[in-house]
């Protein structure tokens, strides 16, 4: 009891951006944590697990605007479970654009996830430039606001908090555009490949 | 093109007028994206997972009228339609570009839409308001140049999209 419980609900948790918040949160968190991935078949025991703690975070990428199907689909069966205990549910959404406003849409449907179950809900904290952030030199921005994120579930003195890169949103592309087409040269993809205008070639 | 895509069978659909096309998400196998990008940066406009939704997100990119049929579910679309437009990522580019003030990816061959989202089952006023939020996100990178949010309950699904597509033919 007491302690933290990470979900990881990315499709690609093992190598995910989300696991690497998750490990910075693990490292500032004063609390014990433990950490699972989400996967189309360990719904149950990982509603199993959840009887025991008193805080839950959910660390996920916002996919097409709101919450991946892999967290859909485990909500949806924590909904289903018979769990007693209700822990407090934070969030730790990251998006690919810069905004983080863009998670809006996605923390709210965690809280209404709570409303509707009768979970209380924690905090929440939104990262903008979420893919990119991490490997770059404002990755202590990143480090810092999951560290408040930590500190808040802690002292149960719950907000919603935010960061992203401090560029302008042309630099932002700029930088961006170098990213994906170092993504694309390692798979031997032109940038002209890259940019066509075909869909299912 | 008008495209109706929904995550259950429907008796309305099945004697549509020639120019609409339909698709019944629950009878397809669609696998989750799996985030690799592959879609982007190794074979731009194909998604590596080669299940039916390499079907779907070609008709989803050529429709200009467009009518979704889902679930609702926290605030969002249920699992059917939320795997499907996950997996439409392929018709977007890696590349960014400002929006409406936002950064959005560059969209491959899309046709701008007019989108109808008929969203059915039980729904609270606060659901409803979260769900109108989604979409309008969604307009954004799906190229919605008009949305509409239709609620219902599911007992009035095939009724609903009956009206809809008659006031497509009329338009
Ligand atoms: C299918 C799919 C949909 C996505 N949709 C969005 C989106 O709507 N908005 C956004 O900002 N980023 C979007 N992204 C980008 C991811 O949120 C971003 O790459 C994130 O860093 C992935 O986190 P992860 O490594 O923890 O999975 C999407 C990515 C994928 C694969």
């Amino acid at each position: 009891m007491g302690g933290i419980i990470i979900l990881n609900g990315s499709p690609r948790a093992p190598r995910s951006n989300s696991k690497g918040y998750a490990q910075l949160f693990a490292r500032y968190s004063a609390l014990p944590t433990s950490y699972f991935e989400i996967t189309g078949s360990n719904h149950p025991q990982l509603c199993a697990g959840l009887e025991d703690c008193k805080h839950v975070l959910l660390v996920f990428p916002l996919y097409a605007d709101g919450i991946p199907v892999t967290l859909l689909n485990f909500l949806k069966s924590l909904e289903q479970s018979s769990l007693k205990n209700r822990p407090v549910i934070s969030a730790l959404i990251n998006c690919g654009f810069l905004e983080p406003h863009q998670c809006d849409v996605a923390a709210d449907m965690i809280r209404l996830f709570c409303a509707q179950n009768g979970y209380p809900a924690g905090s929440i904290l939104k990262i903008g430039s979420g893919e990119a952030i991490l490997e770059s030199p404002f990755r202590f921005l990143a480090a810092g606001s999951v560290k408040k994120l930590a500190r808040s579930i802690a002292r149960e003195e719950y907000g919603a908090f935010q960061t992203t890169m401090p560029l302008s949103k042309g630099m932002f592309l700029s930088a961006s555009t170098k990213y994906w087409l170092s993504l694309g040269r390692k798979n031997g993809v032109t940038q002209q490949q890259m940019q066509s205008m075909e869909i299912e070639p | 093109m008008k495209l109706i895509l929904t995550d259950c069978p429907l008796d309305s659909c099945l004697s549509l007028p020639g120019d609409v096309t339909w698709m019944d998400l629950s009878a397809l196998q669609i696998r989750n994206c799996v985030g690799c990008f592959g879609c982007w940066t190794k074979t731009p406009g194909r998604c590596v997972i080669r299940d039916d939704a390499v079907k779907v997100y070609p008709l989803i990119a050529q429709s200009d009228k467009l009518l979704y049929v889902s679930r609702v579910k926290y605030g969002g679309y249920d699992t059917i339609m939320k795997t499907m437009l996950e997996r439409a990522i392929p018709v977007q580019q890696a590349f960014l570009r400002i929006l409406d003030g936002e950064t959005h990816h560059v969209q491959r061959a899309v046709a701008p839409k007019q989108a109808t989202i008929l969203a059915y089952g039980p729904t609270s006023p606060e659901e409803q308001a979260l769900f109108r939020r989604l979409v309008d996100r969604n307009a954004r990178n799906m190229s919605f140049e008009s949305w509409r949010v239709v609620f219902c309950p599911e007992e009035q699904v095939d009724a609903r999209v009956k009206e809809e597509v008659d006031a497509w033919a009329e338009s």
